[in-house]
């Protein structure tokens, strides 16, 4: 990694408010998490409240955890280090600013849309039309400035972690646009079967292309200055960085193995997704060896103990997804809490996970003060921590009751007992994380407006 | 680090992988897509349409999938999902997660009565269900969902929605002729083979409480607590909830209850429970029903016949 240039006059407005954004949309996303998982428990609790439904809410959560919590806190992270490895300023803390308020304007009036009902109902695509026309928008503005900043970099040379944000907001800037089929504002949907087929090449990209390489590039900036090791390997940054493009972009049809698009298209989604095993080792092999002998750094710092413990998500939850990729797996996990504890390893316990490290990596350095509280960061780590393996032991427990129990044949109405603890605990762990969601919010109001802590 | 991996490299290497793969695994699947209509497929009307919207609106589609797979059991599971059953959606509604039942092949499964009462409070006429009450969206909405509920599975669900439309008009009408002759009705319903088997398990106490656990778990919504049928569901329903003490010294045998609880009354809100209850728990139902209600009893004996039994 190239050396960093101290610029004082920077004010980091831009990954400031990103982080802001992101801290608060953490509180309110998970705060429908609980409520949709209370619903799941007592569906009869606070019934008949139009905008508060299970329906209306399960997306607000879903849509509020992606586009308002962990992305915004990887473009928080994303804004600091392009610079920083540029060894230049962002090129417009001004255009920067701009985009975080047009961003939280789009995710509000999103969620308020799905809250009255207006949805085009394709998951991960859900929000009306004006609004994805903002976040593609929002998605150019981001890819303007970033580009602009390199264009007048004083380091020649790009490092891993730029090609992946580079790669990131390139490839999603395209793909929301094609998946959420902004030329058809009416429905936002195509005719026929193979809407399904967009649909989850765009969700699945929503992972692979916009999450994954933003919290890979956090994590391969993080790891190298917390553990003070050069990068392990350059060459597999390159075979990593490549293979994720090529392999991630074409096995969204592995969340349509049991429905009826042409088995060509099922083939390719599980031998890829086996595949995936590559690019994935590649670059945790790269990581973990860039930390070998330092775990001790790791662990004393909040950031790095964050980023770490989201890249041993991210062995798990991409080894249990090219395991449910295979057709014998998903036969008993396909419809079940099992996905769902899956989702919650991925985007919470890997891009979660990150997401916050790399808020809490640049915090002080954009302030100039230490973290508010080391300790409440700690707690917060630890509340995560037990919420997603909480949540992940649950959920894939009652998705293995579930679909053994289908597939002997018993009906859904008459499982639904059978799982009904295992939503009651899942709540129980979901106050955990909530609770760490406010800590973590108060913590980063304190940071940025009122921190007493001595200058560093 | 690598001097090729110039910001030029990764942008215009990125996008190449990505319109190539957007050509062979999106286009070209779209550009060569089958629009064949399936064999039961055709158009909705505007009203279903309306509902369809609601079904949308309400985020019906995070519970319930429609599209049914070869492993399946249950509901719809008659008929496998085909991609010429999709071919007038936009968007398609495959769902990806069953916390509900599939709904592809829902219409005419109930008649629209039971829709109602389900739609108002899901317990109603299923006590264990999670489903969210949809109260909120008022009779005319609930009425217009209902007709898209009723609209899937397109011609198969037409022609069992003319079934329940046929016998509707025949159970309403045995219902308003009074109770002694609804009773009648209802027993001359039943096959005649049936109707002379006895229950074939004793009234244990065990077996009783048995038969309560599911009696509250399935049926206590419609025919209420004390078998009087003004269960929560009466005011959505009709013919109401049978009142089982209108049966009191007919002379209803184990055989008429098992079979009417096997396979519903068409035409009626009565569902089936045969792919719910197995053989042993729809005896154990029957003999609470009528020890507890209908206060008679025929069980552990073969009663009027040669043929039944166990
Ligand atoms: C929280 C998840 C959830 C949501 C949201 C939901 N349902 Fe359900 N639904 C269920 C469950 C669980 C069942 C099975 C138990 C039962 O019959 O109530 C069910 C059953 C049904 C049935 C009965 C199927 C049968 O024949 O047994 C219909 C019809 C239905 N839902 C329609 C809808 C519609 C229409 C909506 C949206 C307005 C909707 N559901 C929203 C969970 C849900
Ligand atoms: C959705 C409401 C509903 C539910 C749930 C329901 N029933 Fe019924 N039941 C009815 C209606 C309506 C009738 C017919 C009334 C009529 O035609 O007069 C009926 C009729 C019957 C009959 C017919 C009696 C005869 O003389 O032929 C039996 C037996 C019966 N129900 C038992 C049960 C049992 C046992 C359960 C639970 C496993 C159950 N029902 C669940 C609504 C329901
Ligand atoms: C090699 C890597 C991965 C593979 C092969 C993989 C595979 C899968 C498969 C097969 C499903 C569909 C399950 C089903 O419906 O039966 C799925 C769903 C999902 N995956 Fe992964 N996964 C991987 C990594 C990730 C990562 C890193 C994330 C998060 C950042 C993630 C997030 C999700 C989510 C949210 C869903 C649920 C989609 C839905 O049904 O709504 N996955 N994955
Ligand atoms: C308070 C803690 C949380 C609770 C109680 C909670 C609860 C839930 C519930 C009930 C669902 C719907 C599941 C279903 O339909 O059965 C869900 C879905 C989801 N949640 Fe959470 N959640 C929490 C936190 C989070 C966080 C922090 C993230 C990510 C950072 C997250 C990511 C997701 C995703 C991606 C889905 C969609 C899963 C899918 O469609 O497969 N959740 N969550």
């Amino acid at each position: 990694m190239t050396g960093d240039i101290t610029m004082e006059s920077e004010n980091y407005m831009t990954a400031r408010a990103y982080c802001l954004t992101a801290a608060f949309w953490f509180a309110v996303a998970t705060s429908f998490g609980i409520l949709a998982a209370s619903y799941l428990v007592a569906p009869d609790f606070m019934a008949n409240i139009a905008f508060l439904e299970f329906g209306r809410i399960r997306p607000i959560h879903v849509n509020l955890v992606l586009f308002g919590f962990v992305t915004p806190g990887l473009l928080g992270a994303a804004h600091y280090l392009v610079p920083r490895l540029m060894q230049t300023r962002l090129y417009s803390q001004k255009l920067g600013l701009i985009t975080v308020l047009l961003w939280n304007v789009a995710v509000a009036a999103g969620m308020i849309g799905l809250s009255l009902g207006h949805t085009t109902g394709r998951e991960y695509a859900e929000l009306i039309w004006p609004v994805k026309i903002l976040i593609v928008i929002g998605f150019g503005l981001i890819g303007a400035n970033l580009f602009l900043t390199i264009r007048q970099r004083k380091e020649p040379i790009l490092y891993v972690s730029v090609w992946y944000v580079c790669a990131a907001v390139v490839m999603t800037g395209v793909t929301y646009f094609i998946g959420n089929v902004v030329w058809e504002p009416e429905t936002g949907a195509l005719l026929g079967i193979s809407d399904a087929v967009l649909l989850w090449f765009y969700g699945h990209n929503i992972f692979g292309l916009l999450l994954t390489p933003l919290s890979l590039a956090v994590a391969y900036y993080v790891i190298p200055k917390v553990t003070r090791n050069p990068l392990y390997s350059h060459t597999l940054s390159i075979l990593g960085f490549w293979g994720l493009l090529v392999v991630y972009t074409h096995i969204g049809t592995h969340h349509l193995l049991q429905v009826p698009v042409p088995t060509w298209l099922k083939v390719i989604a599980i031998v890829d997704s086996v595949a995936m095993v590559i690019p994935v080792m590649v670059f945790l092999i790269n990581i973990w060896y860039t930390a070998r002998g330092k775990l001790g750094e790791i662990h004393a710092d909040i950031a790095g103990k964050f980023i770490f413990t989201g890249t041993i998500m991210y062995f798990f939850v991409s080894i249990q997804g090219s395991m449910m990729a295979l057709p014998n797996v998903q036969r008993i996990t396909h419809f079940t809490n099992w996905v769902i504890g899956h989702s919650h390893i991925g985007v919470l316990g890997f891009a979660g996970m990150i997401s916050l490290g790399g808020m809490y990596y640049v915090l002080p350095r954009i302030t100039d003060k230490p973290l508010y509280s080391r300790f409440l960061a700690d707690l917060q780590y630890w509340l995560i921590l037990i919420g997603v393996v909480g949540f992940t032991i649950v959920l894939t427990a009652a998705g293995l009751i579930q679909g053994n129990a289908w597939l002997n044949g018993e009906t859904i109405y008459r499982v639904l007992p059978e799982i009904h603890v295992y939503y009651v605990i899942r709540l129980a762990i979901g106050v955990f994380i909530v609770i760490g969601a406010y800590i973590g919010l108060y913590n980063v109001i304190r940071t940025l407006y009122w921190n007493p802590g001595a200058e560093s | 680090m690598s001097q090729e991996m110039t910001p030029r490299a990764v942008i215009t290497g990125s996008l190449a992988i990505l319109f190539a793969i957007v050509f062979v695994m999106v286009f070209w699947p779209h550009a060569t897509r089958d629009m064949t209509p399936s064999e039961i497929f055709r158009e909705r009307t505007a009203e279903e349409n309306a509902g369809r919207a609601l079904y949308i609106a309400n985020g019906c589609v995070y519970c319930h999938s429609q599209s049914v797979r070869s492993i399946d059991w249950g509901n719809g599971a008659e008929r496998i999902a085909q991609s010429g059953d999709y071919v007038a959606d936009r968007p398609v509604l495959l769902g990806s997660q069953r916390t509900g039942v599939d709904l592809s092949q829902e219409g005419g499964e109930h008649p629209d009565d039971w829709h109602f009462a389900h739609f108002i409070n899901p317990r109603f006429t299923r006590p264990n269900s999670i489903m969210p009450p949809f109260e909120y969206l008022g009779m005319d909405r609930i009425k217009r969902l209902t007709r898209y509920v009723q609209s899937l599975g397109g011609k198969s669900a037409d022609s069992r929605m003319a079934h329940q439309d046929y016998w509707k008009t025949r159970v309403t009408a045995a219902y308003e002729a009074g109770p002694v002759h609804n009773a009648k009705w209802l027993s001359d319903h039943v096959p005649e083979g049936w109707r002379m088997v006895a229950n074939p398990y004793p009234t244990s106490v065990a077996g009783l409480a048995r038969g309560q656990k599911i009696y509250q778990d399935f049926c206590m919504g419609c025919h209420s607590p004390i078998g009087d049928g003004m269960g929560p569901a009466q005011p959505w329903i009709y013919p109401p909830p049978l009142n089982f003490t209108i049966l009191k010294g007919r002379e209803i045998s184990g055989g008429i209850l098992y079979f009417q609880i096997m396979n519903g009354i068409p035409g009626s809100a009565m569902p089936h429970f045969k792919a719910e209850l197995e053989s042993e728990k729809i005896w154990d139902v029957g003999n609470f029903v009528a020890v507890q209600f209908i206060n008679q009893r025929d069980a552990g004996g073969i009663r009027r016949s040669e043929a039944g039994g166990q």
